[in-house]
């Protein structure tokens, strides 16, 4: 790359942020240097808490006032770490613009999108008021939202979240900054609209020549976008190469256990291996090597613990901080070969099955007025069916809003049921009476993504996983104390920590009393909403082994909820694909994933972002158009026809039936399935469908 | 937005009827009922049956409220039973006093509160901070009479800068004897509410100095006093008028004791004459004009926060 020659447009040398905490500094960031270029994007990646959202706010001087800083930053010329409040202003919106990861709070809801575009410019005397209508329309012009003229009158709230996510990313480009700083930018995104969002950042970097930091939790991510790669941990970076290099030769343990840990849409079924213990938090950092407490090739020497190493060359412009690098292993993926799975008894399919859900439909009636008058349905579940058998994992899978938690909580009885039958363990439970759900209830359980969220926070661990035994009066009978240890246990918890209280655990652990507490009345059936999505990546594979060890040993079955693909080709058997209220394909895993026939799942499974950058613009990518409906209004005919790339006249008039495929075992709602034919010559299978 | 306004006003109607059921029910309400009170005990039948054919309670209860409905509507609140004037002239006389000194105090309460409220809000746990929170605790614990008879001691006893007795002159008539008049009641009022002005308005500054948004204003690279002044004022505002319309409604016959104290010829003292006279058809006036005042600000606060807040549609 020539551009590695010129002078790089940001410069970070030995940068240390520490936050005053009850009189001690926390090390937040602890020494790193950083070269950006013009022309190219450096990906951030990390686990939570490991220093990235710092410093890209002590590169912007966004810091709180509590942060102590020292090192050098320079951008453009200025010494950032130096310069007063006003030069830092006068750089922000013209030197570096700064992407946001939630769309839904960056922008200012009581604002016009038009005037949060052009304030900031407006504001540098780059922009005159009276011309700043026409520039923000070419700002969203830019950024492809249709009808810009009209849209930049509009509040955020009249924006779709990937539209607020386009509009962002206009205002961060207003002042043709040279450095774009985007924080996860598309965390809070769904995946076909990640898909977007990313092309679109790409194809804006690559027409301003701009240098972007691209920081995320996300190595498919990394993978897809950035030319270089900083590996963050415990507030340092501890490896940085070209993004070939860290995927294919990764040169420090830590890169190589997350690559590890990581449910993979390539990968296939063997066990996951997660990194072991938390990432750990600045107030308690490990001495030595701060990863040493995790780290597999440590094996408990001395110099890992005593000693921090520091960043040396292991490659041609590859850097790796560790003391051992020679005998870091060569990545070996997880394949289809290695690490297998303990062997699970054979699902039975032939039995009635556990759970059966038939034409379910849950509509919620829309209030407005101040009488509340009903104005219309919203139909959340609008006619789904699905069966799970005895100790196997169907997994639920779909965009934000598209019914699934609302599908587990009807099967739960915790939304009133519009239609359908729901029958659990041969007994048809839709509309039973309040006591006899109950009853029902002890034998299916639901787990929450945050399980903490809803609890009592004053109430000790064990109180928690002790309260469904109560509640049905069966605490004694099931053994008492006893049998809350031995629930800790089976989640991996020691028993000892059943005194402690919510705020002591981490994701991770809190999660596992989640499980914990649904497993105490020894049910039968686990509805896990979204389980993993809020854990790191090394933690949610301790999850997900947790979760497979328990369905061998207890035969468990599982209705998993999830938006994630990769974390639910993992883990289930079957898999049924959600859009708008329905369930539009339902085939075994292995099928699903190799030959999906609906054209929603095959859009759902090409934008996911793989972890290897080498298929980077040799994958075939269907980049849908435009955001779910709103379920209250969905489009007439088949729901998904506005954004099908296959679609037919028939498609927009006629709800296709949900049917059997010939020749898979699969179902699905489209009246034009079929798997992807990939035409001569053509990039996207939509131009020969 | 003036269809929104007359939406809101028509949507409030059959609360003002619901309450209007209530009000007029009072009647009946008072022990003794109203006949009672005009004959006192030792009526005879006749007499009472003569009187309740006069006032119309030997009607039937729609009847009677009907007529009573009618008249309210047609500006016709009957008379009061112990001056013998009519409600609605004795209503009249004070209405625009309560108004102006409402204005007034609430003019106070801004002006001291919004202030205190974003000093201490930039500056969270600052000395500054701590002395303003101080201040508002101080306004707020501070009993109103108190209050009322220390300003009365300093500035008509012992400075005699103005009247101790705050009589009601009309702006228009002459704006610096208003002042003159108004300014220590108002004074009084609008120190308490500065109190409780400052504390909701600091809280939600706070609040929204947190907020994503202001790292966005930040990152655009606007000056420090947009981001506070346009950015973050428009939010904190939101919950803020919800507060000060509270209190706007709340000094429309809630501020007896000040005006007992200054003697200042409010709603307020005329509704506790009202009661302690059992003087119904007054009673009835007051809380009814009250009532109205109430739903009005209510309006004027919602067509505000639906003006402050986009999301909000005049639908
Ligand atoms: N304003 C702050 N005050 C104190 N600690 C902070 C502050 N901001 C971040 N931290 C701490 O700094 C550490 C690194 O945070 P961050 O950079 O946000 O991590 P990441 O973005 O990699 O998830 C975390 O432990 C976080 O709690
Ligand atoms: S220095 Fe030691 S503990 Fe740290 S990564 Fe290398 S081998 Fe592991
Ligand atoms: S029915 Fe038509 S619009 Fe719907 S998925 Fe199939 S091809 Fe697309
Ligand atoms: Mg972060």
């Amino acid at each position: 790359m020539s551009a590695r020659m010129a002078e790089p447009v940001l410069s970070v040398r030995a940068l240390e942020v520490a936050f005053m905490a009850s009189g001690r500094p926390v090390p937040a960031v602890r020494g790193i240097d950083l070269d950006v270029h013009a022309n190219e994007v450096l990906g951030i990646v990390g686990e939570s808490g490991s220093g990235k959202s710092v410093t890209s706010l002590a590169i912007s001087g966004l810091l709180p006032p509590t942060a102590r800083v020292r090192g050098s930053i320079r951008l453009g010329g200025v010494e950032i770490t130096e310069a007063d409040h006003e030069t830092l202003r006068r750089m922000r919106g013209v030197d570096v613009g700064m992407v946001f990861q939630d769309p839904t709070t960056t922008l200012n809801p009581v604002f016009t999108i038009g005037r949060q575009l052009t304030e900031g410019q407006i504001a540098h005397g780059r922009l005159r008021a009276d011309a700043a209508r026409a520039r923000a329309i070419e700002l969203l012009r830019e950024v492809d939202i249709p009808d810009p003229a009209g849209r930049v009158i509009q509040y955020p709230h009249q924006f779709s979240g990937g539209m607020r996510q386009r509009a962002v990313i206009a205002m961060a480009m207003a002042g043709h900054p040279r450095l774009i700083i985007a924080d996860e930018p598309t965390t809070a995104l769904d995946v076909t609209v990640q898909a977007q969002v990313l092309s679109l950042l790409a194809r804006r970097q690559a027409e301003t020549g701009a240098a972007v930091i691209l920081i995320t939790h996300d190595l498919g991510v990394i993978a897809e976008m950035a030319h270089r790669v900083a590996v963050m941990y415990g507030g340092r970076i501890v490896e940085s190469g070209p993004v070939e290099q860290i995927f294919a030769r990764p040169r420090h343990p830590y890169t190589v256990a997350l690559l590890r840990s990581l449910p993979r849409l390539d990968g296939g079924a063997a066990r996951l291996e997660p990194i072991p213990g938390q990432p750990p938090a600045p107030s308690n950092l490990p001495p030595g090597c701060a990863f040493h407490p995790r780290c597999a090739v440590a094996r408990d020497r001395a110099r890992c613990r005593t000693e921090e190493p520091g960043l040396r060359a292991c490659g041609p412009a590859h850097l790796s901080a560790c003391h051992f690098v020679e005998e870091v292993p060569a990545p070996s993926l997880p394949r289809e070969s290695d690490g297998a799975q303990p062997a699970r008894p054979a699902v039975r399919r032939d039995s009635e099955p556990l759970l059966t859900v038939e034409n379910l439909q849950v509509h919620f009636p829309i209030k407005a007025g101040i009488l509340r008058r009903r104005i219309g349905w919203l139909r959340a579940v609008d006619g789904v069916s699905l069966t799970v058998h005895e100790g196997e994992t169907v997994g639920l899978v779909g965009e934000s809003g598209c019914g699934k938690t609302t599908t587990g909580r009807a099967v739960m009885g915790l939304v009133r049921v519009t239609g359908g039958r729901i029958r659990f363990g041969g007994r048809d439970i839709t509309a039973l009476g309040r006591g006899a759900m109950r009853q029902v209830r002890r034998h299916m359980q639901y787990v929450f993504q945050d399980p903490f969220a809803s609890l009592n926070p004053i109430k000790s661990a064990g109180e928690i996983v002790a309260e469904p035994l109560r509640i049905h009066g069966l605490y004694d009978e099931m053994g008492g104390a006893g049998r809350i240890a031995r629930l800790f246990e089976m989640v991996g918890l020691s028993p000892g920590m059943m005194g402690r209280f919510p705020h002591e655990f981490s994701g991770g652990q809190k999660q596992r009393i989640g499980i914990a507490r649904a497993l105490a009345l020894e049910p039968r059936l686990l509805i896990l909403d979204e389980p993993v999505a809020s854990l790191d990546v090394s933690i949610q594979a301790q999850i997900i082994n947790l979760l497979q060890d328990l369905q061998r040993e207890l035969r468990l079955a599982y209705l998993f909820i999830a938006h994630d693909l990769s974390v639910v080709r993992h883990i289930s058997d079957r898999v049924a694909v959600m859009y708008l209220g329905r369930i539009v394909e339902e085939s075994e895993k292995q099928a699903l994933y190799a030959t999906p026939v609906h054209p929603y799942t095959q859009s759902l499974l090409s934008a996911v972002p793989v972890p290897d950058p080498t298929v980077r613009g040799v994958r075939r990518r269907i980049v849908l158009e435009g955001e779910i409906p709103n379920p209250a209004s969905p489009p007439p005919g088949c729901a998904f026809h506005p954004r099908c790339f296959r679609a037919s006249a028939r498609c927009s008039a006629e709800a296709p039936a949900f049917l059997p495929y010939p020749g898979l075992p699969t179902r699905a709602a489209c009246h034009h399935a079929g798997p992807l034919i990939p035409a001569p010559g053509a990039k996207h299978p939509q131009e020969v469908a | 937005m003036i269809g929104y306004i007359l939406r809101r006003l028509a949507q409030l109607l059959p609360v003002l009827l619901l309450a209007s059921v209530g009000i007029w029910a009072m009647v009946y309400a008072i022990p003794g009922g109203p006949v009672g009170m005009i004959l006192g005990e030792n009526a005879t039948p006749e007499q009472i049956a003569a009187l309740r054919a006069e006032l119309g309670l030997d009607r039937p209860v729609i009847v009677q409220y009907w007529a009573w409905l009618t008249n309210a509507l047609a500006g016709d609140l009957g008379v009061s039973l112990h001056s013998r004037q009519p409600v609605v002239s004795l209503i009249g006389e004070r209405l625009p006093a309560t108004i102006q000194l409402g204005l007034a105090a609430t003019v106070v309460g801004l002006l001291i509160g919004i202030p205190v409220a974003v000093a201490s809000a930039l500056m969270p746990g600052s000395w500054l901070d701590r002395a303003l929170s101080g201040w508002s605790a101080l306004a707020l614990g501070v009993p109103t009479f108190w209050l009322g008879i220390l300003l009365i001691l300093l500035f008509a006893v012992h400075l005699r800068w103005l009247p101790s007795a705050s009589g009601y002159v009309p702006f228009w008539e002459s704006p610096i004897e208003m002042l003159r008049n108004i300014l220590l009641p108002a004074l009084t009022l609008g120190i308490y509410v500065s109190g409780i002005f400052a504390r909701f308005l600091r809280a939600s500054l706070v609040a929204e100095l947190r907020a994503d948004y202001v790292r966005t204003a930040r990152s655009k690279g606007l000056p420090e006093r947009d981001v506070v002044g346009r950015h973050v004022m428009r939010n904190a505002m939101l919950p803020f008028v919800t507060i000060v319309g509270l209190m706007m409604a709340n000094f429309i016959g809630g501020t007896v004791v000040t005006e007992a104290v200054f003697t200042y010829p409010g709603l307020g003292r005329l509704l506790i004459t009202a009661i302690s006279t059992r003087d119904y058809p007054l009673i009835q006036g007051c809380i009814l004009v009250i009532l109205v005042i109430y739903i009005l600000i209510n309006v004027m606060v919602d067509v505000l926060y639906a003006y402050i807040d986009p999301r909000i549609e005049y639908a």
